[in-house]
């Protein structure tokens, strides 16, 4: 044993009950003890190490005591006083010469105050079991042995504390929940544990770890003592010590009992039956998984303790002196040390490594964000400009530019920093935390990617099969979620929703044309494929034709054909008499009901070519009630309203005025009525789609948009293009923000995509159509001028803002080839705005424009272009476009 | 419901209307209020004052932004033909 530097019997030892507190004297001392004293290895073990060790059997003693019932609730992390267990006065069958380490940590304080009084030697009766200071003393055939009072030294709470350490997770916690409840062997079994122990004694091998353990040890805790004032020679071994009195009383009852020795062979044979309920446990309970390596380190533990018990050769001068009294000021420190380790291990060891591996993935998973650029957005922002470190006068645009920077991210903007560290950990930790359900996942995505790219180049029948195979799965499966985090968790039921149907009514209702009657969505799809990507119905299709909108132009017919002049007004008046009635009802308390104020908005009514509630719209006094409507309107009806709303588009005499086609030439009052509707009525629809509405209805709205109208022409308008930019820039940020509520299904994406396509190609070509050519500004803006009578007043100048704002919104929904295509529509428009930005910067200054409404009209103007390049990860600064940083 | 004339200028409620009167004056403004006597209260209106110099007829604008209009002098109310 000398080569490990093991030295169980250096006389110095003894020297000093505190020498554990002088480890780094010990250890040098130590070595000129090993050069003296060789060891005799059979000394030292007395043979024991011909016995077997029993797997984990042999621990059952220590960690439930004897005899405990089945159903016990064992606390591993209480200390003595606190343990109070069910099982009351069954005595010990025979009393275990181990101490737990908890009770011993816990019994180290209060120890130095009555060391001499009886500290029961078998902890883990007292641990059991309440009263077992009074059973211990009718206890078994070996009880005299037991009874004998033992003292834990200074050392043997170091020791204790120490193993605690060198094995991080502690011995219990193996296996603890099944064998919870574990009956314990009937005591004919069980051999006295005075032969148990024996049995115990590690294999050489074993042996061989455990001295190298002790080796270490002082290592580990060199800094804990470090502090500590004393002079006594270090035994390098001086953990073993305070065994000696235990080992002493131990050993000896052995060897007189020979014959024994021979039960001690017992557990093994024994080890079968234990097995069995045990295995039953395992299996009737939460299966914790029974950890290989936890029960190899415990077995070393245990056998470390054993080695030290086992020790034949001990010298018995250190027993007097460990009880010499500390000095209060130590004895205080060791008291808040004591709490410390008390407050550490009260419930140290309750979870396997497995377990906290388990609970650390759910940890991690909360964690983790699909999309950090979102969810962390503020976060993002406040990086950036604390980066840009710039507080003045640009900070606005440096905010403006982050938030812009991070829309645009994900639109594979220049932003796609995979090299980032945090990007990169969170991705992989959610790659870990996804492994199981990646596959499935990937396929998915790899259907998805390839039906859109598919979609994209042509519109192909194979595209409509695959979602549909897609989305069938989904069917049988249930929905398949692409990730859980915390903003998603999983759910605990997953409802095929209603939804779902919804959209689908939707698209077959929008159908009925087409004698087809699609069950799902998909297979709908195919059809409107094949039918050339447009889905209309007779009168949708009437309605598309350029032309018609046109006949809607003269606001005298649009209203004959809602049933005159006359019939709208006097609607009108009707709604402002329900309106009136159920606001007097709200003031006074009166219930509710809204069903008179709906019939005469005659949403549904279709007896009429245009629907009244459109040609309501077109008289101030209607849009001006409008927020007193929505006041009393259900969700449902809202929505019914503005589907109406969509589909009539073109007849909305608001469109027509505000389109610079139909009307070259607004007047003043036009204009007026241009901005009424749009405080008032965009306002409600914006505050409608950003607070109750999902993304189907949004989509719903859309479709509604585009098949029953022509969209080239509605974003010829401003109010029209503001609309269209409120349903897509809306459906966008859901898109987005796709983790907040839940996920969307692939059929709700495929469904999207569908719907942008059918935008985007009703809008393709005809982009540049959306800027309205300059003889319309410039009328607008003398109009403008005009109404400002004021003369001091700023020159009103046209805002193309909106414009940009469509683009912005519209290239944020699409992919790459939409942008493309967006660009070079627009590309003329671009340089135009440039140019005109910075003509402004050079042409010599009018008296009438101070150089502050320049530097503002061309800041202006680069901000609403930024806002539309910004998305694509571009921007524009001086003259030049240059890739956003 | 449009069963009296006031209903009918009920419907004109917040709407052009063209308002004739005695002593050759006619105003166009927007509809804010009646009554039965139909004293009107219209806002941004323009009122004509039409006059004959010389046999010639000559007419005469101002404008204003709100207007009480005594129901005694009312003549005729109709929609505007222009605008």
């Amino acid at each position: 044993m000398s080569f490990f530097g093991f030295d169980p019997t250096a006389p110095q030892q003894q020297s000093h009950p505190q020498q554990h507190q002088h480890q780094q004297q010990q250890r040098s001392q130590h070595q000129q003890q090993r050069s003296q004293q060789p060891l005799d290895f059979e000394d030292t073990y007395k043979g024991y190490g011909d016995y077997q060790a029993e797997d984990e059997d042999f621990l059952n003693d220590e960690t439930f005591g004897n005899n405990v019932e089945l159903g016990n609730n064992f606390d591993f992390g209480h200390s003595q006083q606190q343990q109070q267990q069910p099982q009351v006065g069954q005595p010990p069958a025979a009393p275990v010469p181990h101490r737990s380490y908890v009770a011993a940590a816990a019994s180290g304080t209060s120890q130095q105050a009555h060391m001499d009084a009886a500290v029961d030697l078998r902890p883990m009766e007292s641990l059991w079991n309440p009263n077992s200071g009074a059973a211990a003393n009718t206890a078994g055939p070996t009880g005299d042995q037991a009874e004998q009072p033992r003292v834990l030294s200074m050392e043997e709470i170091e020791r204790n504390q120490r193993q605690m350490q060198m094995h991080p997770p502690p011995p219990p916690p193996q296996g603890y929940p099944a064998m919870q409840g574990y009956p314990m062997p009937p005591g004919n079994f069980m051999p006295p544990p005075g032969q148990n122990y024996p049995m115990m004694a590690p294999p050489p091998q074993q042996q061989q770890q455990h001295q190298q353990f002790q080796q270490m040890r002082p290592v580990f805790n060199q800094p804990n003592y470090m502090g500590y004032p004393g002079n006594a020679p270090p035994p390098h071994h001086q953990p073993q010590q305070p065994h000696q009195p235990q080992k002493q009383q131990m050993v000896a009852p052995q060897m007189q009992f020979p014959p024994q020795q021979q039960q001690q062979q017992q557990p093994v044979q024994q080890a079968p039956e234990q097995q069995a309920p045990h295995e039953q446990q395992l299996a009737s309970q939460v299966a914790m998984p029974q950890m290989d390596r936890s029960s190899s380190s415990l077995s070393q533990s245990s056998n470390e303790r054993d080695n030290f018990k086992g020790h034949p050769r001990q010298p018995h001068q250190r027993q007097p002196r460990n009880r010499e009294p500390l000095t209060p000021e130590e004895q205080k420190r060791l008291e808040v040390r004591h709490a410390k380790v008390e407050k550490i291990l009260k419930h140290s060891g309750l979870m396997t490594p497995r377990d906290k591996d388990f609970i650390t993935r759910y940890q991690l998973s909360q964690i983790v964000t699909e999309d950090p650029y979102n969810e962390d957005f503020y976060f993002q922002v406040y990086k950036i400009i604390q980066r840009g470190g710039v507080v003045g006068e640009s900070n606005k645009g440096l905010i403006a530019r982050a938030y812009l920077e991070h829309s645009g991210h994900r639109l594979g903007g220049r932003y796609k920093r995979a090299d980032i560290a945090l990007q990169r950990m969170q991705s992989q930790v959610e790659k870990a935390v996804t492994v199981a359900k990646e596959r499935p996942l990937r396929k998915q995505e790899k259907e998805q990617s390839r039906e859109n790219s598919n979609t994209e180049g042509s519109n192909s029948a194979g595209v409509s099969s695959a979602g549909q195979s897609n989305d069938n799965r989904d069917g049988v499966l249930g929905k398949i979620s692409s990730s859980l985090n915390s903003k998603a968790p999983r759910r605990q039921l997953q409802i095929p929703t209603s939804n779902k149907t919804l959209l689908n009514s939707l698209l077959v209702n929008d159908e009925h044309a087409t004698a087809a009657k699609p069950t799902n969505p998909d297979a709908l799809m195919e059809v409107t494929e094949s039918l050339g990507n447009v889905e209309l119905s007779q009168t949708a299709r009437v309605r598309r034709r350029s032309s018609y909108a046109f006949t809607s132009v003269d606001q005298s017919s649009v209203l004959s054909r809602s049933g005159g002049r006359k019939f709208v007004l006097s609607l009108i008046e009707t709604v402002y008499e329900e309106v009136l009635e159920l606001e007097a009802n709200l003031r006074s308390g009166k219930p509710i009901d809204n069903k008179k104020l709906w019939e005469a908005l005659h949403i549904n009514d279709e007896l009429y070519e245009v629907c009244p509630f459109i040609s309501m719209l077109s008289f101030d006094k209607g849009v001006k009630i409008m927020p007193r409507i929505f006041n009393f309107l259900e969700k449902d009806q809202k929505l019914k309203l503005l589907q109406t709303f969509f589909s009539e588009l073109s007849h909305l005499n608001i469109i027509i005025i505000s389109s610079y086609k139909t009307n070259p030439e607004p007047t003043e009052s036009q204009l007026k009525q241009i901005d009424i509707f749009q405080t008032v009525f965009l306002k409600i629809i914006v505050s409608f789609l950003s607070s109750s509405s999902n993304f189907i209805e949004i989509m719903g709205l859309l479709l509604h948009l585009i098949k029953n109208n022509n969209v080239s022409f509605i974003s010829t308008s401003k109010i029209g293009l503001n609309l269209i930019t409120v349903l897509i820039s809306r459906a966008a940020l859901i898109r987005q923000d796709t983790n907040r509520s839940n996920m969307l299904s692939s059929p709700e994406i495929s469904t999207w995509n569908e719907i942008y396509d059918k935008l985007f190609t009703a809008l393709e070509s005809k982009l540049a159509a959306v800027f309205p050519p300059k003889e319309y500004i410039q009328k607008v803006t003398s109009v403008h001028l005009k109404g400002h009578v004021a003369p001091g007043a700023t020159p009103q100048h046209y805002d193309q803002a909106y414009i940009w704002q469509f683009l912005a919104s519209l290239a944020l929904s699409g992919k790459l080839n939409h942008q493309r295509i967006i660009i070079d529509e627009v590309r003329d428009q671009i340089f135009g705005t440039i140019n005109e930005a910075e003509q402004l910067k050079e042409t010599a200054k009018t008296p009438t424009e101070s150089v502050d409404d320049l530097v503002y009209r061309r800041e202006k103007l680069y901000q609403d272009l930024n806002l539309f390049l910004n998305v694509m990860g571009l921007v524009s600064r001086d003259g030049e476009i240059s890739e956003l940083k | 419901m449009s069963n009296t004339p006031l209903d009918l200028l009920k419907l004109n409620l917040d709407e052009r209307v063209y308002v004739k009167l005695r002593g050759a004056r006619s105003i166009t403004g927007t509809l804010q209020a009646f009554d039965s006597h139909c004293n009107i209260v219209l806002s941004d209106c323009t009122e004509t004052k039409y006059s004959l110099v010389d046999g010639i007829l000559q007419s005469e604008e101002r404008e204003s932004e709100m207007l009480f209009v005594r129901g005694d002098s009312v003549t005729l109310i109709t929609t505007p033909e222009d605008e």
